[in-house]
């Protein structure tokens, strides 16, 4: 186990964080919670084995991603898109977004983001976790994950915007 | 590095973390410090995202979740410790069985005392044993036990000498060879049977408490009447279904 913390402590550091992320993958409260359970079951059977107590986060992030592919037995595999390859069409000039948030509208927002953009926006911005903390939790490259992260935080504040400016006026009729 | 290579790399700044440090975002920040227009995007930007990371950081785990994951795994914790005790003992009782097991075997196979000869002997003549040699020779039933390194040097008492000889067996007691000689008293035979007298030989210094020579000894064990003594290096043991008087008649 990690060098100076108990079981108690690594749950009272982490839990809510890894509530966070699960339930931005999961959409629901009590997938959330199973998958958060879960994951510190693993981490009570298996986290002796981790040596290097400055990765713990890095652990539990990743047992709780591969948990939650697990039970989502998903079927298709998720591309890989280099930076490069997206640079193209990445959005450069962004909406205006609402500076005064809340989560459940984040939370939907999210959700309607393409699956793939969805885990690594999740870590972007509830754990602050390093693009390379993030390309390692989530088993993909470097390059992969700042191409997801371009796209979806693009992607991410379009769809607040859209939601902060309502519900379009249907065109005049001539 | 243009300007709007400059917003594409920015958009994955957040400010206050540790991507200031990348390289490419250190650069883009400071090409912002030169340019007007880059700089005010940035501003927006920085409020873009912290307000959608504070819209992401207030959402809270529901109440009791970590005090449930303790409660759980110490739960689970208990029953594992239990059931380690259960395997414990069960692999004890295991290793109790797999070690006492051959020492009790051990300890019944080491029962070479005179008592559980006789017993074991009396029960071979009454339960049943399988005539290895059917014969009236006596000569024919030394040469077989002697070829199988039975007792075949025995000394017959006069009148069984003269007893209806009918065959032999060679059975085993305590790793040791008993000559089995089977006669017929004369009275008539249980159906299926072939002989009603029994004789068993075996060299004395296999039974713990032999009797001493010269000693004769009669007994009865379940439905069989028998007399025990010693001669030489063997211990004798006739037996038979049947009175002490009828029995003597053969001594």
């Amino acid at each position: 186990m990690a060098e100076g913390m108990d079981f108690e402590g690594l749950v009272a550091c982490y839990y809510e964080p890894l509530y966070q992320f699960a339930l931005s993958l999961a959409r629901d409260e009590s997938d959330a919670c199973d998958l958060t359970q879960q994951t510190f079951c693993i981490w009570a059977a298996k986290g002796h084995q981790l040596r290097d107590a400055s990765k713990v986060k890095t652990w539990l992030f990743t047992t709780l991603h591969r948990e939650f592919l697990g039970t989502r037995r998903r079927q298709t595999r998720f591309p890989h898109i280099e930076l490069e390859s997206a640079a193209t069409e990445l959005p450069v000039v962004l909406p205006p977004t609402d500076s005064r948030l809340d989560a459940p509208q984040v939370f939907d927002a999210l959700a309607r983001l393409d699956e793939i953009y969805q885990a690594p926006v999740a870590l972007f911005y509830l754990q602050d976790c390093s693009y390379n903390e993030i390309a390692e939790i989530l088993d993909v490259p470097l390059g992969t994950v700042k191409s997801r992260l371009t796209r979806g935080l693009g992607r991410l504040h379009q769809l607040l915007a859209d939601d902060a400016a309502g519900p379009q006026p249907p065109p005049p009729k001539s | 590095m243009n300007r709007d290579e400059a917003k594409t790399i920015l958009l994955l700044y957040r400010p206050g973390t540790a991507d200031a440090g990348d390289p490419e975002i250190a650069a883009a920040l400071a090409l912002a410090k030169q340019d007007p227009e880059l700089t005010r995007w940035l501003v927006e930007h920085c409020r873009r995202q912290e307000a959608v990371r504070a819209g992401f950081r207030k959402i809270t785990a529901p109440a009791g979740l970590k005090e449930q994951i303790i409660s759980e795994q110490a739960a689970h914790e208990k029953m594992l410790f239990w059931r380690q005790r259960a395997v414990l003992a069960v692999a004890a009782v295991v290793v109790a069985l797999v070690v006492l097991t051959p020492l009790w075997f051990q300890h019944r196979g080491q029962d070479d005392t005179y008592a559980n000869y006789r017993n074991r002997m009396a029960s071979v003549a009454l339960r049943g044993y399988s005539m290895e040699l059917a014969t009236n020779n006596p000569a024919s039933v030394r040469a077989y036990l002697a070829q199988n390194d039975a007792p075949s040097d025995y000394v017959l008492p006069a009148p069984l000498e003269k007893a209806a000889l009918t065959g032999c067996a060679i059975e085993s007691w305590q790793g040791a060879k008993v000559s089995m000689i089977c006669f017929r008293t004369g009275k008539p035979l249980p159906p299926g049977e072939q002989s009603n007298l029994w004789l068993f030989v075996i060299d004395r210094s296999r039974v713990k408490d032999a009797p001493p020579a010269g000693s004769r000894q009669m007994i009865q064990i379940s439905r069989l009447r028998m007399v025990t003594w010693t001669e030489g290096d063997k211990l004798y043991v006739l037996g038979m279904a049947g009175d002490e008087q009828t029995l003597r008649q053969f001594l």
